[in-house]
């Protein structure tokens, strides 16, 4: 049945190579933070002051037991080697329970910010990651493709105006232009909260007074990104428009006198391709959180939540992030993947011819 | 309750669509009304007024957790003490006294420390503090070795805890040791809990601790303090003024602690409290922010430097297990090496007294009796002294090869190149790391060839703790208690807590004098048994004097500058009433921080803003 | 080589050439011709600006002409290195997956979205933790190249697939050359141009990379770099302090270096690709 649906196909073809994919990346994800010498316990230790060796010991034990670290003997104490050192449990073991532990929808409890489940601590930091940048991204992707799709349309002094400046703007490294906001709307002027993510005297609730609050602070990181997002896409429209509009069915539709307003329907349809891959990619990566942003202004978000994990060896919390950010990264793949080919008929052909 | 984040996002996603027109100059400010109250039994205000709240910092930095007061630590508020637990009793610094809390008297005998509850004191579901709570308290560290308060009974400083009349606690001293300061430090340092909520929760997690530690306890909190949680997210913890506190009776005459509410945002970075200090959005912070004097609005202990007032020492760690370091003549030439006035003025903005050799804080009104300039000058090497230091040197038979001013290499007495010497920190700590820049700088310069090490910061604290280093950075916190200057010696000299390198110890870091090993100095350990044992003062100097002595002349560690235990910092734009040097009512601790939670009951909103 | 000298007629990529050269000349001539010391205090922790010390000094007392010389030559090292390692693992998988298709490209394009899902923190941190000499300047360009190379073997491989089809390689492989002869003479000779744009954008990611990690306090242990300038001056408050010449050079000099790069690759793109030419 498959043979006369050469798109579906297609299809599952891709479909299984993300799959393999995903298991890969699933177990290095998990691998990887578990290679290096660090033991968590260690800096929770030292967080805990505690300057007793008996009483440490003790705590060391209860921790390295319940993240399932080190061999337990049939007494229930922890296996030490000779040298007094625990004994690891192999990463493969490790990696058995967590995946048994998942597939229950376990994600397991954080280290660092014990005892909170690792799935809490997501479920409180996506929200945040969401609404900083899913707008943005959105906004930004459409004013910056109009901006790129006017310039290349119409050339003259409003492309030698906004091109070089858009190049600018992404020359800025992302973070500089957070900063001198801070600074400057934030500090010196005050006309924006500098930091935080809405006002303090409030809590979250459906209220004018708080969706005011928010709203004022979300201005300055929402910009932050914004800027560098309409920069970014307005170079890539601008570009992909020229090259459209220079193509032979351009010429030949002018040729044949096809109105204008229809032929530029038709290039800027073929250029939105590439840039909708580009925002398909950018929502998917969305998830890994917008770092440097959430460290600026002390936004709540992933990124932090990530960062803070890394550092921290806190590795159930690092596992259950790059489980999000890989499903999320290589769904929005799969999904560009499938709509190109389903909505550009040069690779349409391509993918019914080449097998 | 307490958090909505999907209901946040809803509405910071509904925020863009928004206008957002005008730029007003922004300040919280909180509507005047408070206490729209939601359904149910719990009424939650929505909004907090500025002037009946105080906005605190320094004190927390993740997102909020756990709040069980037996944990190893916890969040704000229950990190900070007394604001919802309580100690027995509480330490002020300045004065060196003890001051009344849940304990309104106590008595320090020879083999014994008893403490007398005070019969108004109060549980904040109604139920009276007594004895029993007390003793259950610490009879928990006997029963689980991993709790705060075992180390009395590990450390083998107590042999029983009882209840001479109910509301009598005696803690009996082992008859060896005969020390009650730890027993004192516990007594301003352990949180006092609830036996009616905790023990029920103790046998329903099968009277198994890591079971109980399990709990978050947000919610079950029963404290004894004059604030309650109210509220926690990612981005702040509010706690709420419970206006039925024991304490505002007995200790304030029947008045109310001032603000309603104490709030603590969470920040990500240190200069966020900076900012928020500047501009009124933040009372007063525990966070370090260099060059207070830039600084508008924002105020410290004293209105010049050292601004702060210093109780700790950063210092550097050698490890004397292995050679050079072993060497006594070389510890004291790195010593002598250093740039000590760089590392006070570039990497710790000022906020150090010029630095003395010896553990003894000579500023410090109430230490500086056991300390003895003529000492330090005569047998100290903490002072920046480059020929002495090439003195030292060639004393210990070294020699240095420099190549265009630039040290190449150090050889030992028998011509043998000496190992490049490393000093760790953390990467990433960017005031510890200028101090090792100017350090290695320093020592390079005189002729020992050290290098800096920065190691990733989970790595640092495992070799800490085993001693896997040449020298470590490390500052050995001791809040002021009753026991300074004990603790500080004690945590540094200890020859009991030595270790071969490898098994983890958390004292006596650099594995220093070996108690059978040779040249072991048992004067410095009958020294730290019998220092708190001594009464007369007299006496008490003069063993500090020896105790001072032996350090200086063996420099185990090299001590690098004075830091501040807490950064006491405030702002008077929105509340007034804050402690400073001029007006010490109380000590430079943060409101909900120890004794500093009193100030409190000292604050007045500032109107205006 | 026509095209080449248009290039150089093209004022957009000679303005860029322009401040590029201007930066390299800086990195590479400035420690010849001025006195620089990145090690010893000249005086107090942010000293505005004056006739002995163009931009002041640093939160140490460093000065910071000095400071930014040597900052902008690690931050071109890093770049520059990031770069090769990018462009030239990009390159290659992108050519071959894009010439041989077929289960070869399906296993470098599922290679490929490995590297999209592994955050490339994660390796940096283990590795540095786990290497004895610790994060040092070159281990961070090595590690950045090896984790933004990924767009170039997309585009490449675009590009190399396009390739496949054309005449000149269908005779060479009719003609029996092996995958690797035509691969290195009959595809990448046309993929150069291109190539060296993929190389000129990888390396302003590099620096841009580069500033980021050093934000977040993972940058390089030994060396001064832009991004560390900068957040040295954020951990110090330098901005709300009001020293802006601990912030703001170091901050031009990396826009510079990046604008100065994109500009030369867009002029690159509009020569050697006509369609783009008005």
């Amino acid at each position: 049945m498959l043979r006369r649906h050469p798109q579906l196909r297609h299809i599952l073809g891709r479909a299984g190579w993300y799959f393999v994919t995903f298991l890969v990346a699933v177990t290095i994800n998990f691998m990887l933070p578990r290679l290096g010498d660090a033991n968590p316990v260690d800096a929770m230790m030292a967080r805990a002051g505690t300057t007793d060796v008996t009483a440490a010991r003790e705590k060391e034990e209860a921790f390295l037991k319940e993240f399932q670290l080190v061999e337990v003997g049939d007494d229930g104490k922890v296996v030490r080697d000779k040298a007094g050192k625990p004994v690891r449990t192999s990463l493969v073991k490790q990696f058995g329970s967590y995946l048994a532990m998942s597939l229950q929808g376990d994600l397991g409890t954080s280290i660092l910010q014990y005892p909170k489940p690792v799935s809490e601590i997501i479920s409180n930091a996506l929200p945040w990651t969401l609404c900083l940048q899913l707008p943005t991204i959105i906004f930004g992707w459409i004013i910056g493709n109009l901006l790129g799709a006017l310039a290349a349309y119409k050339r003259g002094v409003f492309d030698r105006l906004l091109y070089p400046l858009a190049l600018l703007v992404s020359a800025v490294p992302a973070f500089c232009f957070g900063l001198l906001m801070v600074y400057y709307f934030g500090i010196k002027w005050e006309w924006f909260p500098a930091v935080g993510g809405y006002d303090p005297g409030t809590v979250p609730e459906f209220s004018v007074e708080f969706l005011e609050g928010a709203a004022y602070y979300y201005v300055m990181p929402f910009l932050s990104i914004f800027l560098v997002v309409v920069g970014g896409q307005a170079i890539g429209m601008r570009s992909m428009c020229i090259y459209e509009l220079g193509t032979d069915y351009v010429k030949y539709a002018k040729l044949l006198g096809i109105k204008e307003n229809k032929i530029l329907l038709y290039t800027f349809r073929n250029a939105m391709l590439p840039q909708l891959t580009g925002l398909a990619l950018a929502l998917g990566g969305m998830v890994g959180g917008a770092l440097i942003t959430e460290i600026i202004f002390s936004y709540p978000g992933l990124g932090m939540a990530i960062l803070t994990a890394i550092q921290g060896h806190d590795y159930s919390v690092i596992t259950g992030c790059t489980l999000l950010i890989t499903v999320s990264v290589l769904a929005a793949n799969f999904t560009v993947d499938i709509l190109v080919g389903l909505l550009d008929p040069r690779i349409r052909v391509a993918q019914a011819g080449s097998k | 309750m307490v958090r909505r984040p999907l209901a946040s996002a809803l509405i910071a996603l509904a925020c863009v669509a928004v206008p957002l027109l005008g730029c007003r100059k922004h300040k919280n400010t909180g509507p005047a009304s408070t206490g729209s109250s939601q359904s149910g039994s719990s009424s939650s205000p929505t909004a907090f007024a500025r002037n009946e709240t105080l906005y605190v910092g320094g004190r927390q930095w993740g997102e909020p957790s756990n709040f069980n007061p037996l944990a190893g630590w916890q969040d704000w508020p229950v990190n900070s003490m007394n604001l919802i637990y309580e100690t027995l009793v509480m330490y002020n610094p300045v004065e060196g006294k003890l001051v009344p809390l849940l304990a309104e008297s106590w008595d320090v005998k020879g083999d014994s420390v008893s403490f007398t509850i005070n019969k108004a004191a109060k549980w904040n579901d109604g139920k009276p503090v007594t004895g029993e709570d007390v003793k259950y308290t610490f009879d928990l560290g006997k029963q689980f070795a991993s709790l705060l308060m075992s180390p009395l009974w590990t450390g083998k400083y107590i042999t029983d805890v009882k209840l001479t009349d109910p509301q009598t606690v005696t803690f009996t001293l082992d008859a060896t040791k005969k020390n009650a300061l730890p027993v004192l430090d516990a007594a301003v340092e352990i949180r006092i809990v609830p036996k009616h909520v905790i023990e029920p929760m103790m046998t329903a997690a099968g009277n198994n601790i890591d079971e109980f530690l399990k709990n978050k306890m947000d919610k079950e909190l029963v404290g004894s303090g004059p604030y309650k949680l109210l509220t926690y997210s990612s981005e702040k913890i509010v706690t709420q003024r419970d206006d039925n506190y024991w304490g505002n009776a007995v200790f304030f005459g029947g008045k109310l602690a001032a603000p309603k509410f104490v709030t603590h945002p969470i920040f990500k970075s240190n200069d966020h409290f900076s900012v928020g200090l500047q501009q009124g959005n933040v009372d007063t912070s525990a966070s370090f922010l260099p060059r207070i004097q830039e600084k508008k609005n924002v105020k410290a202990w004293y209105d010049k430097a050292p601004y702060f007032v210093s109780a700790t020492i950063p210092m550097l760690w050698p490890n004397v297990l292995q050679a050079p370091l072993d060497d006594v003549h070389l510890r004291r030439a790195m010593a002598f090496s250093i740039n000590y006035t760089d590392i006070r003025e570039l990497a710790v903005s000022g906020y150090s007294d010029p630095l003395e050799s010896g553990m003894i804080l000579p500023f410090d009104k109430l230490e500086n009796k056991y300390f003895s300039a003529e000492d330090a000058k005569q047998f100290g090497a903490s002072r920046y002294d480059v020929e002495a230091a090439k003195a030292e040197l060639k004393t210990g038979g070294y020699t240095s090869v420099f190549k265009d001013g630039e040290l190449v290499e150090m050889k030992d007495k028998s011509g043998k190149k000496v190992p490049t010497i490393t000093i760790k920190s953390p990467t990433g700590w960017t005031d510890w790391e200028s101090i090792v820049k100017i350090v290695v700088k320093s020592m390079r310069a005189a002729g020992i060839d050290a290098r800096e090490k920065f190691v990733d910061a989970s790595l640092f604290w495992g070799d800490l703790y085993t001693a896997d280093f040449d020298v470590i950075m490390f500052t050995p916190t001791a809040p002021p208690s009753p026991s300074t200057p004990w603790r500080r010696f004690d945590v540094v000299l200890s020859g009991a807590e030595w270790a071969p390198k490898g098994e983890k110890r958390y004292k006596n870091l650099g594995r220093f004098n070996n108690p059978k090993g040779p040249g072991y100095i048992a004067r410095i350990d009958e020294l730290l048994n019998e220092i708190p044992r001594i009464k007369d003062e007299a006496e008490l100097v003069k063993a500090y004097r020896e105790l001072n002595l032996i350090f200086m002349k063996n420099q185990p560690t090299l001590p690098l500058v004075y830091r501040a235990d807490q950064f006491y910092e405030f702002t008077e734009q929105a509340w007034k009433g804050f402690p400073t040097a001029a007006n010490p009512f109380l000590p430079p601790q943060m409101p909900g921080d120890r004794l500093g939670t009193r100030i409190l009951w000292h604050l007045t909103p500032a109107g205006g803003k | 080589m026509a095209l080449v000298k248009g290039l150089f007629k093209l004022p957009a990529f000679l303005l860029g050439l322009f401040l590029f050269a201007g930066t390299l000349i800086l990195a590479l001539l400035g420690p010849l011709v001025m006195h620089l010391d990145v090690k010893n205090r000249v005086g107090a922790p942010y000293m505005a600006p004056s006739g002995a010390h163009w931009l002041g000094t640093d939160h140490l007392g460093l000065d910071m002409v000095s400071m930014l010389v040597m900052g902008l030559r690690a931050s071109l090292y890093v770049g520059f290195l990031a770069g090769l390692v990018a462009t030239v693992l990009g390159t290659l998988i992108g050519v071959y997956g894009g010439y041989k298709g077929g289960l070869l490209d399906d296993i470098l394009t599922a290679g490929t979205n490995l590297f999209l899902v592994i955050p490339s923190l994660i390796v940096l941190i283990l590795l540095s933790s786990s290497m004895d000499e610790g994060r040092s300047l070159t281990l961070i360009a090595l590690i950045l190249g090896c984790t933004t190379w990924t767009w170039s073997a997309r585009a490449v491989r675009a590009q190399a697939s396009s390739l496949r089809a054309r005449d000149h390689v269908a005779l060479a492989r009719i003609n029996g050359f092996s995958t690797f002869q035509i691969v290195t003479e009959q595809i990448l000779p046309y993929l150069l141009s291109y190539v060296f744009m993929v190389f000129i954008l990888q390396t302003a990611t590099g620096i841009l990379s580069e500033a980021t990690i050093s934000m977040l306090g993972l940058g390089p242990y030994d060396s001064v770099s832009l991004g560390k300038i900068l957040n040295d001056a954020k951990m110090n408050e330098a901005l709300t302090g009001g020293a802006w010449w601990a912030f703001m050079p170091a901050m031009f000099l990396v826009t510079v270096i990046v604008f100065s790069l994109y500009v030369i690759n867009t002029a690159m793109e509009g020569v050697f690709n006509p369609r783009l030419r008005k």
